[in-house]
């Protein structure tokens, strides 16, 4: 399809070096701009939703990250091979590696996202605490030095006290972190880390932090303009979360004042300023009685940047690209207040009833419930496959509502009514998890998971009059596909249970 | 996918269902069920590697073996770490749920593996 070019942006053609949902976010927004899409992908990703609707595609190599999205090389090669102009490297992969955006620039691409410099000194989880302490801004107790032995690492986490936790210098995204509760433990969990950092971001580099165990995981969104003016976009709370992996996401938070938001914010456009930061970033914190500590900054756009659209009324991935043409310039009077409430739900193919195992597979019927205020980020639909290479999330659903009980009401309806056959997915945990009294005050910390869901969910019971209709349908199904379908065509009239139950 | 509707007293029950490889999904009052489709049983589809007293450790997922705490012989106590798999980029570490020794070890750390494979067995410690 030929592309209408409404502006004289910069970039003609941009290339995504990314999978799944957000490979399908950057390609609708290249749309609305006017820009020709390149989708850099894997042998695997054959089968999804970006790759059907991309412009041009180019195979960057096997299915393992490190073949491909993690490979800086072929992406380089796949965009030039294509005359990209530009690249966007979505989240996670490639998108905090500074050495990628140097190679993008080199080869003479816009990389779409802060500078090389900018990734170095914030993006480095050690660096980046430097940084905050010249700024003046509270840290978490922990180790960040260059001794990476395991005895070392050990002693120090003895130092800290337990329980604490040790993460991926390189990391996001809770890979690469692991929680040490015990000296007995201390040994395990960092190799495990260690191995885990290597595998997921090239590097073994770990840190040590004291782990608060009462904290709220909020964060505040930053973006630094084409003239480099930095404002924040207000904050985000993401305390729901397993093994550090966020599930439910919302803006703005339900717990902090206006005085502490105002602080925070500052807080977050001061480090962020002082980075000479460019485009989209988050500086995340970790907040307990009333204080507030920086946990990291991610230099990238956010997998729940959607809750901050939905009540800012903004378009994050649109900015970070006219932003990367130099055509994107706050004006004093944007985005000074925030309306309503937003809640993301991120879908993952996991067994809720068997404590989240993984669900792999061919993806039957998928139908999200539109609607006002509901939104539905997903990369792939019915006949697409769910692999084991990648990370479990499929979807994400978001909605708003003029305040939060009725965005956890819309949420939960919602989640009722979508509809994803072929591989298990954890939406029975999500809808418990928004039932919960604890969610629904508000008060939740990151410990909200571990205390009240650490088992797996039970399956619920149903009426003897509703099994008996399960029972119906499933013999009904078991028939040949020839029969079924005979009576899905004829309207039902024929079909031995027309007196109960109609089909069509 | 077909859908289906019945009324069972007041209310107004509407179904999806549709039958997926060797699966029947059905989407029902906001819950989603799986059934094998040749089984006209009640029993949930069943998950490979759930076995709940076992001596032997299956792979709950396909995906790699990253870490193998033991070897052939080793002591396993109720509990104890055996191994770790990485799968969907997150490490799973599979433990042993029953005392003994090493009998048998399948694979080798960085080895792929199928959903199901047998990748450790445990001699069970006589009951004394």
């Amino acid at each position: 399809m030929k592309k209408t070019d409404l502006s004289n942006l910069a970039i003609k053609r941009l290339a995504i070096a990314n999978r799944g949902e957000v490979a399908v976010r950057i390609i609708k927004a290249c749309e609305e701009l006017g820009i020709e899409t390149v989708l850099l992908h894997s042998d695997a990703d054959i089968n999804s939703r970006a790759y059907r609707m991309a412009d041009h595609k180019v195979c960057i190599g096997g299915s393992t990250p490190a073949e491909s999205y993690l490979n800086i090389k072929s992406n380089i090669q796949g965009a030039k091979a294509k005359n990209a102009d530009a690249i966007h490297p979505g989240f996670g992969f490639l998108s905090e590696n500074a050495d990628f955006a140097k190679a993008c620039v080199d080869a003479g691409m816009i990389f779409v996202g802060p500078s090389e410099n900018a990734i170095r000194s914030l993006g480095d989880k050690v660096h980046c605490k430097e940084l905050a302490k010249k700024c003046g801004i509270p840290l978490v107790p922990g180790y960040e030095g260059d001794d990476q032995t395991v005895e070392t690492l050990s002693k120090e986490a003895a130092r800290i006290g337990y329980p604490c936790i040790v993460k991926a210098a390189a990391g996001g995204g809770g890979r690469g972190m692991k929680l040490i509760t015990q000296a007995s433990e201390a040994r395990e969990r960092i190799e495990s880390a260690q191995r885990e950092s290597l595998s997921a971001f090239g590097s073994s580099k770990v840190f040590l932090e004291k782990y608060l165990d009462r904290a709220k995981h909020i964060e505040f969104q930053v973006f630094g303009d084409s003239i480099g003016k930095v404002r924040h976009l207000f904050e985000r709370e993401c305390s729901v979360q397993r093994r550090h992996q966020k599930i439910i996401e919302e803006a703005t938070s339900p717990s902090l004042t206006p005085e502490l938001r105002r602080k925070m914010g500052e807080a977050a456009t001061l480090i962020a300023q002082t980075a000479g930061y460019r485009s989209a970033g988050t500086v995340e914190f970790l907040f307990q009685d009333g204080e507030f500590f920086l946990l990291e900054v991610n230099t990238r756009l956010q997998v729940e940047h959607p809750v901050t659209e939905m009540v800012l009324g903004i378009d994050l991935v649109k900015a970070q690209i006219l932003n990367a043409c130099q055509s994107f310039v706050f004006s004093e009077d944007q985005y000074k207040s925030f309306q309503g409430h937003s809640i993301e739900c991120r879908v993952y193919a996991e067994n809720s009833y068997e404590g989240g195992m993984p669900s792999t597979g061919r993806l039957g019927h998928v139908h999200f419930p539109e609607g006002p205020g509901r939104r539905f980020e997903y990369g792939f639909e019915e006949d697409d496959v769910i692999t084991s290479f990648y990370d479990p999330m499929i979807a994400k659903v978001i909605v708003w509502d003029e305040s939060r009980p009725r965005a956890i009401q819309k949420m939960i309806e919602v989640l009722n009514q979508s509809v994803i056959f072929g591989v298990h997915t954890n939406i029975p945990y999500l809808k418990a998890i928004l039932s919960h009294p604890e969610f629904i005050a508000g008060t939740m910390t990151t410990q909200f998971i571990s205390k009240y869901f650490s088992e797996p969910l039970k399956p619920p019971s149903r009426e003897p009059e509703v099994d008996a209709f399960v029972d119906e349908i499933k013999k009904q199904m078991g028939k040949s596909a020839w029969a079924v379908k005979s009576t899905a065509t004829n309207g039902g009239y024929q079909n031995p249970w027309s007196e109960q139950w109609r089909m069509w | 996918m077909q859908k289906f509707e019945k009324k069972i007293g007041s209310q107004v029950y509407k179904a999806m269902a549709e039958k997926v490889g060797d699966k029947v999904w059905i989407h029902l009052n906001g819950e989603t069920l799986v059934f094998d489709a040749e089984t006209s049983g009640r029993r949930r589809g069943k998950v490979a590697g759930k076995d709940a007293k076992s001596n032997t450790i299956l792979a709950p997922m396909p995906g790699k073996i990253t870490k193998l705490f033991k070897k052939l012989g080793d002591p396993v106590a109720v509990g104890e770490s055996v191994l770790v798999m990485e799968a969907m980029k997150m490490e799973y570490t599979l433990k042993s749920n029953m005392a003994g020794t090493i009998k048998k070890v399948a694979f080798k750390e960085l080895d792929q593996v199928a959903l199901g494979a047998l990748i450790v067995e445990i001699e069970p410690t006589k009951e004394t």
